[in-house]
Parts: structure tokens; C-alpha cells; sequence
């Protein structure tokens, strides 16, 4: 950027509703022209209307309503997806084969193991050290960014969160949501990518064959 | 004795109809009816709300979606390249993904900055899907804005537009916090979980490109 391009300190400050002493003509010209560019700008976006407000309404009414976070045994029971840390990824999914060739071939039963996306997915286990939390949950792309799919499990003594998720063959990217607002990546995590507005998501990449690489 | 205004609401409707005003005592009021809801809630805080749509009033809701609705429809339309359908489908989910997790929102007074997370990852993931099929031509739908007849400012508004698609992610959305919703650094702060000397820098930053491709027409 040359220069020219370059707003002086005070023009900055000026732009920034601060009290600014004095600004020669000309610096006080080229604020102000910017300030209206924007208005400009500003003035032809159009907000979306109450139709939306209706929208919105008709979705929610036809679900369940939500209720504040159940027993364990309930937490237990539902469904739900999860988040990583790929370190015992390998070491679960060769588990998970192990497993599953010995209760074939102990039942001597036909192949019918379960569903196909079943055998696509590798249990992943995450894991954040959050002593001072009283709730974390894991937020990603396997889960379109919600922030209570998967809720991690802490460790009374040790501070540390886990949760194991099975993920299908293929790039994610995730947060832990600490206590339902705090969003951070995995500080343990190898890769992290721009989440596009200024903050920073953690990456895994789970491969076919098992292999998780972060 | 209070004096509040009443709403009914028929939940056959898509919207509240005013059925009647008037002086009611609070032992007359049905509150926590289903068919029944005060106009005096719309007044309440974001984290009386919350609770008390997770005690069950499911029509509360309603009150949160319009009034962040109003607060962060022109946020979204703006990081949407300023097209209004986008910026609307990204509200609507968004809205209803916060519905579906409202238990996880672990202190509903800061509901508000919780929400924002939920819309501008939803903002952001539109804009990708975009991007992944589309250009990110700004829409210039001559049509779309009849009364502007100002070619001058109809010019100028559209090189903002470009010039906001050219900056960085975290630019773009820092300047439209900054002046296109007007909030000041400290509420910025709060709702984006980043501290204000690092947006102020990302504002500057963003006003010295801006300037840099607006020059021939400033």
C-alpha cells in the first residue's frame, strides 16, 4: 500500500468518533467523503423483513420445544455427534475392528454389522484441559456448528474434558464452546484455518483408511 | 394495579393479532397461557426471555427473532454482498439452529453475543457455499432499488460493495460492526470475543484498502 493510501493517525481517530484537536481542510475532506461512500453504501442495504419473524415462528413451533440440559442418564441415552483429538484415533478405530472381527466371527454371523455409514466412520476422541469449566461441548463442521451436539465429559480430578465422536473420512473443522458462549480452537490441534471472520478454527482431517491427522 | 397491553395470539396465525388493549389487573391475565401473551415481555431482557422460553413459553422466541432480526439484518447483508435474500436465509437458519440449542446457552443475559457467534458462522458458511458455485458479484438489480435515480450514488454505493468483497474476512466484518452498524469498539468487543485494539486495527486497516479502491471517485 502506498502512502497516498494511508489515512494519517488523526483522520483514524476522526473516523472513530474520538475527539480529534484539528484537522487541516483537506484531511477533514477526505474523511468526510469517505464517511458518506459508506453511508452511501449503508443506506441501500436492506434489512430482512418480519415475514422472516413468521418464518422463523412456523419452524419452531412444529419442534420440540427446548428444555434445559437432562439427567446424565438422559445425556447417555440420546444420540449425538461428536468432536477430536485424532492422538487415540488410530489406536480406537484398530480397536474397533478387533472388536468387530471377533463378535462376527464368535457369533458366526452373516455380514449384516449395521448400517454402511457406520463402517465409513472413525471414533475419534477429543480432548480439552478446561478445570475451571462447568460445560463443554464441541462445535464443527460434522455437526453444522451447533453448539450443544456434542457435550465432552470432564474428568473430576485431572480438569480435562473428553468425548469420543464418530467422524466420516474426510476434513473437519472445529471449536469447544466453553460454558455455551466461549468459543476456542484446540490448543492441542496441529492445524488451524482463518473461520473467516477474524478467529481461527481448528482443522482434522480423518483418512480412509483410519488415519487422523490434525 | 398494572397497566398492560394485551395481545392475543392464535397459534393457527403466522403473526400476533391485536385483539384488544386495556387496564387489566395481573390476577386477570393469562399468564403462561398458551393463547396469551403480554406486549409488556417484549420489553423484558434477553436472559428473562431465554429462560423463560425454556420454562416453555416456545412463543416467546418470537420476541428474540425480531428484535435481533432488526439488530443483525443489515450485518448479514452486508458480509452477504448486500443481497437481502442470502442475508435472509442465513438469518432464518440461524434462528432456528439458536432455537434448537437454546439449553446450551450456559448464561442467556449474554444471549445476545451468543446468538451473534451462531449468525456470523452462518453468514459465513453461505458465503462459502457461494463461493464455492458463484461469484461473488454483488446483486446490481437496476429494479431492485427504483427510487435511486442518482447514478453518482448508485456508483458509489456499488464500489463500496466491491470493495468490501475484496477485503479479508475479518476486515470486512470488523468495518461493517464499526460503520455499517454503527456499535462502538467496546460492544464490538463483546460480541466478537476479540479485544479492541485488534479491531481497531482491522477497521484502519480496512478504511486505508477501502480508500485505496474507491480513489477515482472519492
Amino acid at each position: 500500500m502506498s502512502d497516498s493510501d494511508r489515512l494519517s493517525h488523526d483522520v483514524q481517530r476522526y473516523l472513530d468518533g474520538e475527539q480529534v484537536g484539528r484537522l487541516d481542510a483537506g484531511e477533514r475532506a477526505q474523511a468526510d467523503s469517505l464517511l458518506a461512500a459508506i453511508e452511501t453504501y449503508a443506506a441501500r442495504l436492506e434489512r430482512p423483513g418480519s415475514e422472516l419473524d413468521s418464518a422463523v415462528m412456523r419452524a419452531v413451533r412444529a419442534r420440540s420445544a427446548p428444555t434445559p440440559r437432562g439427567s446424565l442418564w438422559q445425556w447417555l441415552l440420546q444420540p449425538r455427534v461428536v468432536s477430536v483429538r485424532p492422538a487415540l484415533a488410530a489406536a480406537a478405530a484398530v480397536a474397533l475392528l478387533v472388536v468387530g472381527a471377533l463378535g462376527v466371527s464368535l457369533r458366526q454371523r452373516p455380514a449384516s454389522v449395521g448400517p454402511a455409514a457406520q463402517a465409513e466412520t472413525i471414533l475419534v476422541r477429543f480432548e480439552l484441559r478446561a478445570p475451571d469449566a462447568e460445560q463443554v461441548t464441541l462445535a464443527g463442521s460434522f455437526n453444522d456448528w451447533s453448539p450443544e451436539g456434542i457435550e465432552l465429559v470432564r474428568s473430576l480430578d485431572t480438569g480435562l474434558w473428553t468425548g469420543t465422536v464418530p467422524l466420516s473420512p474426510g476434513e473437519h473443522e472445529y471449536l469447544f464452546v466453553i460454558d455455551g458462549t466461549r468459543w476456542i480452537p484446540d490448543p492441542s490441534a496441529h492445524a488451524q484455518v482463518d473461520d473467516g471472520f477474524g478467529a481461527a478454527n481448528s482443522v482434522i482431517v480423518v483418512g480412509p483408511r483410519g488415519v487422523v491427522r490434525s | 394495579m398494572t397497566c398492560i397491553t394485551l395481545i392475543h395470539l392464535d397459534p393457527a396465525a403466522d403473526d400476533f393479532t391485536l385483539v384488544a388493549t386495556g387496564v387489566l389487573t395481573m390476577a386477570a391475565l393469562p399468564f403462561g397461557s398458551q393463547g396469551g401473551l403480554l406486549i409488556e415481555s417484549a420489553k423484558l431482557s434477553d436472559g428473562k426471555l431465554v429462560r423463560r422460553i425454556l420454562a416453555g413459553e416456545a412463543d416467546l422466541y418470537r420476541i428474540l427473532v425480531e428484535r435481533y432480526r432488526r439488530e443483525f439484518g443489515r450485518y448479514a447483508a452486508a458480509m452477504l454482498s448486500g443481497d437481502s435474500d442470502d442475508a435472509a436465509d442465513a438469518l432464518q437458519e440461524a434462528f432456528i439452529r439458536a432455537f434448537d440449542s437454546l439449553a446450551s446457552c450456559k448464561d442467556p443475559d449474554k444471549f445476545k453475543a451468543w446468538l451473534f457467534r451462531i449468525v456470523s458462522n452462518q453468514c459465513h458458511n453461505v458465503r462459502k457455499r457461494r463461493r464455492d458455485y458463484l461469484s461473488l458479484d454483488r446483486v446490481e438489480d437496476p429494479a431492485h432499488n427504483p427510487a435511486d435515480q442518482d447514478l453518482e450514488r448508485k456508483e458509489i454505493g456499488a464500489a463500496v460493495g466491491d470493495a468490501l468483497d475484496k477485503l479479508s474476512a475479518e476486515q470486512r466484518e470488523a468495518f461493517v460492526m464499526k460503520h455499517v452498524d454503527g456499535r462502538s469498539y467496546a460492544e464490538m468487543a463483546e460480541l466478537m470475543g476479540v479485544g479492541e485494539d485488534a479491531l481497531k486495527m482491522r477497521v484502519h486497516r480496512a478504511r486505508e484498502e477501502l480508500k485505496k479502491h474507491l480513489k477515482g471517485l472519492l
